[in-house]
């Protein structure tokens, strides 16, 4: 006989509907393989240890801060597995808490039972898949990462966060009324932060502050 | 042979999908529609006439207060409530008699075929 090279799917979920339903419907395709189904219990982690599958689907009452032990756990056992969430709710600090702790799926309880499919199908195939609405948050998430203050740039040169948002503007060249308007503020207020920075960082002119914050590895 | 009728008005979508996935391809069971909104399931009910009501069960050990208004109206009508999470929070009323029944296909299929009868008087 020859190798299943099939993704293997494991599913932890409280329901047992769940389970019984989104495993035939997982099979029906013949393209992956449930390789096992249970509900949190002690003998999870031996179950899911056991059965090793590429992939770990998680419903999310499973998933309670008590077993987050669990999921550690089995990373670390099996630390290629990937994980697909189920979570109840759109709920974003969960969804990004769930990111966080390395799944690479993400589906609500809104969605239908193909779309459940399709992401595990996704995640299977190395991807990665959550609703377009968590999509949207992801997007705006990475966007305004560089946005926030850079804690290296603040505690090497004392720039406050407004300050460091002062010199990404400068960095692109905007005069101090410009620079206002973006900001709405006042035009001698974006002149006055200006002045204490180059009293701050010593230097003699504005772009002299992007130099030294480049410097110091700030992405301005 | 007279199939049975069935409105499947459960939230959320997945779990609603489930159910579905379900019933669907019996051929006893006539699915006769799907809902999502609570507040038309009186309507509905008026409108398709089913044996059974299929709703969500947002909190366990809770009857959920479309029950009451449904089997005042609709004494004939029976009610399954379906919980998302846990597996033993499915209850199933005919008039104000409830039983809990496991989450499982079969749990399901035994009680919309009637192979399931009530046992509790008011339990919840």
């Amino acid at each position: 006989m020859s190798h299943d090279s099939r993704p293997t799917v494991f599913l932890l979920a409280q329901n047992r509907l769940l389970r019984e339903v989104l495993s035939r419907i997982l099979s029906k395709k013949n393209d992956l393989q449930v390789v096992g189904s249970c509900a949190l219990s002690p003998d999870s982690f031996a179950q899911i240890l056991s059965a090793s599958p590429e992939i770990l689907v998680i419903d999310s009452f499973s998933t309670t801060l008590a077993n987050t032990e669990l999921i550690r756990e089995v990373q670390q056992s099996l630390p290629t597995i990937k994980l697909v969430m189920i979570g109840m709710e759109r709920d974003e600090r969960q969804f990004l808490e769930t990111v966080r702790r390395g799944a690479m799926g993400y589906i609500v309880k809104d969605a239908s039972a193909l779309e459940v499919v399709a992401a595990v199908r996704t995640v299977a195939g190395g991807g990665a898949a959550c609703s377009a609405e968590l999509t949207a948050f992801l997007f705006r998430f990475a966007a305004g990462q560089n946005q926030l203050p850079n804690f290296h740039v603040r505690s090497r040169l004392g720039l406050t966060i407004r300050e460091q948002q002062l010199v990404g503007f400068i960095s692109r060249g905007l005069t101090n009324k410009e620079i206002a308007a973006e900001l709405q503020l006042a035009e001698h207020t974006v002149r006055n932060h200006i002045h204490r920075m180059l009293r701050k960082l010593g230097a003699t002119h504005r772009l002299a502050l992007v130099d030294i914050c480049r410097m110091e590895g700030a992405t301005v | 042979m007279q199939k049975i009728r069935v409105l499947v008005a459960n939230r959320p979508r997945l779990m609603r999908d489930l159910v579905l996935a379900t019933i669907s391809e019996q051929p006893d069971i006539e699915v006769l529609g799907e809902l999502e909104d609570d507040s038309k399931i009186i309507e509905a009910v008026e409108e398709t006439q089913p044996d059974f009501v299929i709703i969500a069960l947002d909190r366990p050990n809770e009857r959920p207060a479309i029950c009451d208004n449904l089997l005042g109206h609709h004494p004939r009508v029976k009610v399954l409530a379906l919980a998302a999470g846990q597996d033993n929070s499915v209850f199933f009323w005919s008039d104000i008699q409830s039983t809990p029944i496991e989450s499982s296909e079969q749990g399901i299929l035994n009680v919309i075929r009637g192979k399931t009868k009530p046992r509790f008087q008011h339990v919840m």
